[in-house]
């Protein structure tokens, strides 16, 4: 804003350079100020709108709203300021050992170093439940969770562990979604080195439209792969998809319900949990006894009609292996979606033949963090999505 | 004229953010639960045609005395031949409410509602017996007029209620007594105003002949926006001198409560919002703001860098602090304060017992994790890649070194609190089960987090007041530090250390003996490097010639009350003293030698050394000297009697304590009174004491000595610069590049004259010298 003054007594000489790396931009802001006020807003009414799970104050939802769009109003003068569509300005090193290597950069690997502890904060997190509640089968084979004496609709669900796994990884067509995304962003992280490969060629090795073009391409594909990944995450969350039947592979029509649809959520104090269990063991305990066991069957028989008398119903109290599963995915999802920030940005100053050589290292600052965010899902994927 | 357009934009969507977050209805049980507004009644409207009676309440009561009361009302929907005909809730601020029959329940001995039974009805009895002593009593009632549509009462609309209060007085008057929240919120606004007013003052000291909003407009603007890191640093320092002021109004309500036995001008809910909101403000909201404030100073002066390496990041470290402060104290403001104690320890933070404050709270302190994640970032590439052509990093001022390993050590252990923060506020908004023991969380992973975090926080505040000391010491003696390369790995070492001690808070969870015994090994260790440390500044006074300055009366206050800490501390790494002296007012009376003897200590001497640096005014060394006897004397007063309590078992975080003749359980001997009053007395003399230096740093403001480039004859590169320094600090822009910085050479070399290390020469020798028009080959 103060950018824009014309006296002399503003028009001072910035602490640290020209603000937008390139020529005398403002050195004042009212980026901080505003995105905070929008952070703070945004926590704030999010809370008002939802209590415990639920949704009890629906009227403040505009609020968050405001809150966001404070943010991101924010985020857009920053945007303005600092970081331009044709800037040449780097500033680099002076001490050892980082000499000549452009701050930022140091900057960036500084930043990737809290983000790790992020990441091992939530695995933490998810080993301590994993190793330390029994997971879901163990129980469920044991028929330890069978008390005759009650019903179905009075049983008390058991506290394991159920990791998404055995939903996700319990058919091709379940896991698909999960594993084009894997293929995805690592293509995404090939594609953002090539962008910075060719915005690094050096002029005159190379023609300037060349350039333009095959930056924004790979650019543009680095985008175009992190959109299907978010929305691969909501199919694979929310939507599910639709299987036609394909009859040389033997297929039926059927569909693939997403996790949501299957009852898998933070609030599934009573899931059933029923794919693929081996409930052979429970059939011969019920067989060797019969006096503890014919009571439950029969109540099953009673309010389940299509149930075999073997397919006992446990319910299980998974809100802590959904709460892991969905924050620590979800976590990673939000970084993506801050990487989707950045790269239309990128993907529009490249259209606009921005890069040169003297910039792009731009590009491979944000290629630092979309590599973390890979090698973060690359930790994930068998975290969550196999095992 | 288009950058006042601009600027009124701005400042009214702001003004309309500010106008809109306080209408958010976020509370719907109303500012502190069903006394003040409404009752769980059936029917949202209430109706001035039902009338609500209460009778039988004496004018006057007699003490201990039992009275009948009688509730009914008339008018609304509620006509006989209803199916039920109306309810009741009535609270009494004191006395004992017993129910007569089955139509009324009670909740706690405050308050009475209505049974099933008692649906039918519109009128009740119970029995309210008068307290053994003089208070003023208050009674809330509220009645609900029920048409009983709808059948078996589910049905709840076109129903109606009402409120009536009543008074009963004592047999001896009783002035009203203050409410704890009226005062503290008072205090704050009051607080808030001196400082606008302040602020206000100092725009028209520095231009009296244009004290209009023409030129207040640019000039508040450019302190709202700046991102010169000297602006941001003063704005630091004044709000950690504020939240400090807040910080000390809420200990000395504290200790107005633990003043004398059995007091109550806190109730327990009270005082545990109370210290909650005292650990976190003193720690996150004072003593960090205060360490951000000098390193944002003096860090880019002491390497000779021109600024920040991130200015605008660090303007946003800034404000997301005020902002989370705001959301912290949302909840005291509205009665419901987080009342989880600074550590917020699972399962209570993640109950619904949990003030909804804590909510606030949490969000609060995540907006401040954000805020320290930036700062370290910041802190951490100014320091590896600005310093001046070579200051290698053995030729650091030790100041920098300790912003250094705080910083690191911060940064790699708040990630784990913010995540655990982050957890409890999804838990508590969105429900999700991290911390619900009945889904199968596991309480103890919070405390794993927390303190993962929190011990190397503890050594984040300290570490920082180390290197002022080293500062203040070298300069006061007349000579280098004494083992600076020592000095160096201790706080290395310290830094190292603090990541695997934290298991010494969790020795009362029940954790394994092996593991118990690791960490004491290692908690002890820590007195290696600290003493180490100690060792160096008594020998760079041994043969130096002290120069007793006001910095330097502090330094030395700060070697002994901060030694002293430390002894202290040493009695909680041992596990059979620790499970003894858990949760007792010798740990109390621990952290707050380290935490104030040691932190705000070195912070005043800090204050005094740099003062004259970052305005350009020496401070008044008379008023200096006298805050430092009264303030030192008053501190010790406060807290070294501390310790004995302690000892004879006074109990941390209870809201109150009872003196016994007889070895009863949970009582302290009768000494124990005249201590707690004489540390409440020395509270509030060392709270005002501290007004000696805010007179002391406005008089200097307004008419101080003007100060040289170096008033105190130190070496390092801040004291090269004139005072204030100009902007850019060091050196000026030119054509895209930085010419005339300062280089090694400039600075003394006696100060700072190491070679770099073998390994430092290594290491520096295997990063590749990036070429820009290199080929980029991955």
């Amino acid at each position: 804003m103060s950018g824009e003054y014309h006296d002399d007594e503003h028009e001072h000489q910035s602490a640290w350079g020209p603000h937008d790396w390139s020529h005398g931009a403002p050195h004042n802001s009212w980026a901080p100020i505003i995105m905070s006020i929008g952070v703070g807003i945004f926590l704030y009414t999010v809370a008002s709108v939802y209590s415990w799970g639920e949704m009890v104050d629906p009227a403040s939802i505009p609020l968050v709203l405001l809150g966001l769009i404070i943010t991101f109003f924010g985020l857009l003068i920053w945007w303005r300021q600092d970081a331009s569509f044709d800037g040449v300005y780097e500033p680099r090193a002076t001490g050892t050992p980082f000499q000549n290597i452009q701050i930022r950069k140091v900057a960036m690997w500084m930043f990737l170093m809290s983000e790790m502890m992020v990441f091992t904060s939530l695995f933490s997190t998810y080993m301590r439940y994993r190793l330390g509640l029994t997971p879901c089968t163990e129980i469920y084979e044991s028929g330890s969770w069978i008390v005759n004496s009650q019903t179905i609709s009075s049983g008390e669900a058991v506290n394991c562990f159920l990791p998404a796994s055995e939903l996700i990884a319990s058919s091709w067509f379940h896991i698909a979604p999960g594993a084009i995304n894997t293929f995805a962003l690592i293509i995404s992280s090939f594609t953002i080195v090539q962008a910075l490969r060719w915005a690094k060629k050096p002029v005159g090795t190379v023609d300037e439209e060349v350039r333009r073009k095959r930056v924004y391409r790979y650019l543009g594909s680095t985008w175009i792969l992190a959109i299907m990944f978010l929305t691969l995450k909501m199919v694979e969350w929310f939507i599910g998809f639709y299987i036609p039947e394909i009859p040389f592979l033997g297929i039926q029509e059927h569909d693939i319900m997403s996790l949501v649809n299957e009852g898998y959520t933070i609030h599934a104090d009573h899931y059933h949990p029923h794919h693929g269990w081996d409930d052979v063991h429970l059939a011969e305990l019920a067989a060797a006894n019969p006096d503890q066991f014919s009571e439950y069957f029969a109540n099953i028989a009673l309010l389940e009609g299509e149930y075999e008398t073997t397919d006992a119903i446990m319910m299980a109290d998974i809100r802590v292996s959904a709460s892991t599963f969905f924050v620590t995915t979800g976590t990673h999802g939000a970084h993506v979606f801050i990487g989707i920030i950045g790269l239309t940005y990128m993907t529009w100053k490249a259209w606009i033949g921005g890069y040169t050589p003297q910039n792009a290292v731009s590009i491979e600052y944000f290629g630092l963090y979309w590599h973390f965010v890979d090698l973060v899902w690359v930790l994930v994927f068998p975290f969550f999505y196999l095992y | 004229m288009k950058i006042h357009s601009r600027s009124i934009i701005v400042m009214s969507i702001l003004f309309m953010a500010m106008a809109f977050s306080p209408l958010v209805s976020s509370f719907p049980t109303g500012i502190s639960g069903v006394k003040d507004s409404g009752c769980n009644c059936h029917g949202a409207t209430t109706s001035d045609s039902v009338v609500p009676t209460l009778d039988g309440l004496p004018e006057v009561y007699n003490y201990s005395e039992t009275y009948e009361i009688t509730v009914a009302f008339t008018g609304g929907p509620s006509t006989i031949g209803n199916i039920n005909l109306g309810g009741f809730h009535l609270w009494a601020s004191d006395g004992e409410l017993e129910i007569l029959d089955a139509t009324v329940q009670k909740y706690n001995p405050s308050e009475v509602g209505h049974t099933e039974v008692g649906n039918d009805q519109t009128t009740w009895t119970m029995i309210w017996t008068a307290p053994a002593s003089d208070k003023n009593i208050e009674f809330i009632l509220h009645t609900n007029s029920v048409n009983g549509n709808a059948g078996g009462g589910a049905g709840s609309s076109g129903d109606e209620w009402n409120r009536i209060t009543a008074k009963v007085s004592a047999p001896i008057e009783v002035l009203e007594q203050a409410n704890p929240y009226v005062v503290l919120s008072t205090l704050i606004v009051i607080s808030a105003i001196l400082l606008v007013i302040t602020v206000t003052y100092i725009f028209y000291r520095t231009n009296p002949d244009s004290f209009n909003w023409k030129t207040f407009e640019p000039w508040i603007s450019e302190w709202l926006t700046s991102t010169d890191h000297k602006k941001v640093g003063t704005l630091y320092f004044l709000a950690g001198l504020f939240f400090l002021g807040v910080g000390g109004i809420m200990a000395l309500m504290i200790r107005i409560q633990l003043s004398v036995p059995g007091n109550d001008f806190l109730t327990q809910d009270q005082y545990n919002q109370f210290f909650t909101l005292h650990g976190t403000t003193m720690i996150f909201l004072a003593a960090m703001p205060l360490i951000n404030g000098f390193a944002n100073w003096m860090v880019p002066l002491q390497i000779g860098a021109p600024d920040l390496a991130l200015p605008r990041i660090n303007a946003m470290s800034f404000w997301l602090q005020p902002v989370g402060a705001l959301l912290i104290f949302t909840g005291v403001f509205s009665g419901t304060g987080a009342d989880t104690g600074w550590t917020g320890y699972a399962p209570y933070i993640v109950s619904e017992t949990a003030h909804v404050g804590t909510t606030m709270w949490v969000a609060g302190q995540i907006m401040l994790v954000a805020s320290s994640t930036l700062t370290g970032v910041n802190f951490l590439t100014t320091i590896a890649v600005m310093r001046a052509p070579g200051m290698g990093w053995m030729q650091m001022p030790l100041f920098t070194w300790s912003i250094l390993v705080a910083n690191l050590m911060l940064f790699l252990s708040i990630p784990a609190f913010g995540v655990g923060l982050v957890q409890v506020y999804l838990d508590r908004v969105i429900g999700t089960a991290f911390y619900d023991a009945s889904s199968g969380g596991d309480p103890l992973l919070w405390s794993h987090l927390f303190w993962y975090f929190g011990h190397p926080e503890v050594y984040v505040v300290i570490v920082p007041a180390f290197g002022v000391i080293s500062e203040v010491i070298a300069t006061s003696a007349r000579r280098t530090v004494f083992g600076y390369r020592s000095m160096v790995y201790a706080m290395a070492g310290i830094g190292v250390v603090s990541f695997i001690v934290y298991g010494h808070h969790m020795f009362t969870s029940g954790m394994s003996p092996t593991l118990r015994f690791v960490t004491m090994l290692t908690t002890m260790l820590v007195a290696v490097p600290t003493g180490i440390k100690i060792f160096n500044w008594l020998k760079t006074m041994h043969r130096g010639s002290l120069v007793y300055r006001t910095h330097t009366l502090w330094a030395l206050g700060f070697l002994v009350t901060f030694t002293l800490g430390g002894i202290s501390g040493m009695f909680f790494p041992s596990m059979a003293m620790d499970l003894h002296f858990h949760e007792s007012y010798f740990v109390v009376a621990h952290f707050h030698y380290v935490l104030v003897g040691g932190t705000v200590f070195g912070f005043f001497s800090a204050i005094y050394y740099w003062f004259p640096k970052m305005t350009g005014r020496m401070l008044d060394e008379r008023l200096g000297v006298l805050h430092f006897l009264t303030a030192f004397i008053s501190y010790n007063g406060v807290f070294w009697p501390m310790h004995r309590l302690g000892v004879w078992g006074m109990a941390r975080r209870h809201h109150t304590y009872f003196i016994s003749t007889e070895e009863a359980m949970g009582s302290l001997p009768a000494e124990a009174a005249g201590w707690n009053m004489f540390i409440s007395v020395s509270a509030f003399l060392f709270f005002f004491s501290n007004f000696l230096l805010i007179a002391n740093m406005i008089k200097s403001v307004i008419r101080g000595k003007k100060a040289p480039a170096d008033p105190w004859g130190g070496w390092s590169f801040e004291w090269m610069t004139s005072s204030p320094p100009p902007t850019p600090s060091f050196g000026h822009f030119n054509h895209g590049e930085w010419v005339d910085l300062p280089t090694l050479k400039d600075a003394n070399d006696e100060h700072i004259a190491n070679d770099p290390s073998p390994l430092v020469k290594w290491f520096q020798s295997l990063m590749v010298l990036d070429d820009e028009n290199e080929e980029v080959s991955h």
